[in-house]
Order: C-alpha cells, then structure tokens, then sequence
C-alpha cells in the first residue's frame, strides 16, 4: 500500500502537476504562442514510445511463455491429461 | 493486480497527455486575427478582418496569431497547411475553427485534403508569411 500512494505521489510530482500547470498556463501571455506543431508531434512520439514500449512487453511476454513452456524445456511437467510415461 | 494497476496507470498517462495536447491547441490566443476561409470547388477564398479578400494566396505576419473560421459553400473540403500541421474540414452550415501562429519568413502550400471532385488534386492555394509591418 505505502508503495502505491509511494508511485502515485511520484507521478503527481513528476509528470500530472507539471502538465497541469503548463495546460492551464497556456497561451495568456499575450504576443507568446506556442506551436502547434510541437505539441502536436510530442504527443505523437510520446504514444508512439507507450504503443512500442506495451507492444514489446507483451510479445516479450508471449516469447518468454512459448520458450518456458515448451515441451522440451528442462523443467517442463507434464499435465494430467498429457500422460506421465515420459 | 501489478498487470492491471500498470494498465490503468498507462490509460491514464494517455488519456492525460492527449487532453492536454487538445486543449493547449484549441485554445486561441485572444488577440489572434480572424480570416475566414471559404472553400468551393476548387479554390480558397480568404477574407481578412479589414474586408481585404485574396483567392488562392494567404499573406500573413510572423509572430501573429491567426483564427480561420472555415465554411464551405458547396462540398467537403478539408484545409490544409501541411507544414504548420493546421488540418480542419470545411463542412457546408458549419463554421470550423483552427488557428495558428506563423514563427518564420517563407512560403507554404495550402491544399485540400478533402476528396471534392474531379479538380480537388489542383484546389491549391501558398501561404506567405512575411515580415511584420509594424
């Protein structure tokens, strides 16, 4: 639990608050814009850093499970229903 | 409930980050220009807020802000300025509305990005950005 509120007081910290504090300060000074094209293509890398980091965990995880778990790992143990006379 | 808790947290994080994005690029700045931008098959009217009128051309000033209330007076087309990333349909009885703010001298191409007929391929316009005048 301490470890929780430990990651979610991070995150605050590191990431909400700072991105809070831009959005609602944005574009009130007058005379200072921002461009669009850099908000527009720093959200597409950083969803293109979350979609490739999620994709290469979960075919990870999937590799990891075809190699464990094949018949011929050394630690393999055969089901119940695979039979015991191997 | 590692797996899930790491699910949500990166739901969020996104969510977060592409509502940040939208708003700070749907806020207008309020003293930004106003030109309104018709489109028709198959060219771009512009009207600048002193009634100035151009067809096909933009001429716009670096460090100004610029709102395009976009309408169409005929079919969808969709405006576009490819190299400010301002991409906005022109949907007939709708006012659409973008704006940007233009950072250095050059030439541009504007273009629609719309299928609107059979000359869409060459509904073009460019868009200069000068010096400042004052």
């Amino acid at each position: 639990m301490k470890m929780i509120f430990g990651f979610l007081i991070a995150m605050a910290v590191l990431v909400l608050l700072p991105a809070a504090d831009f959005a609602f300060a944005a574009g009130d000074e007058p005379g200072e814009y921002l461009d669009r094209r850099v908000v527009i293509w720093n959200l597409f890398y950083k969803l293109m850093t979350v979609a490739f980091t999620v994709g290469a965990v979960v075919s990870g995880t999937m590799i990891w499970q075809c190699w464990r778990f094949r018949e011929s790992h050394p630690k393999a143990k055969p089901t119940a229903y695979e039979g015991t006379d191997w | 409930m590692g797996l899930h808790c790491s699910c949500y947290c990166i739901d969020g994080w996104v969510g977060a980050e592409a509502w940040e994005a939208e708003r700070l690029v749907e806020h207008v700045p309020e003293d930004a220009e106003t030109i309104i931008v018709t489109g028709q098959q198959w060219f771009w009217t512009f009207e600048h807020e002193d009634g100035t009128k151009e067809i096909g051309e933009l001429h716009v000033e670096v460090g100004k802000a610029y709102k395009f209330d976009i309408i169409s007076k005929d079919v969808n087309h969709a405006f576009n300025i490819h190299d400010y990333v301002v991409l906005l349909d022109a949907i007939p009885g709708r006012v659409n509305t973008v704006w940007f703010a233009p950072d250095k001298v050059g030439e541009h191409d504007i273009q629609c990005r719309e299928y609107c007929g059979l000359i869409h391929y060459n509904m073009r316009g460019t868009l200069y950005v000068t010096e400042p005048t004052s």
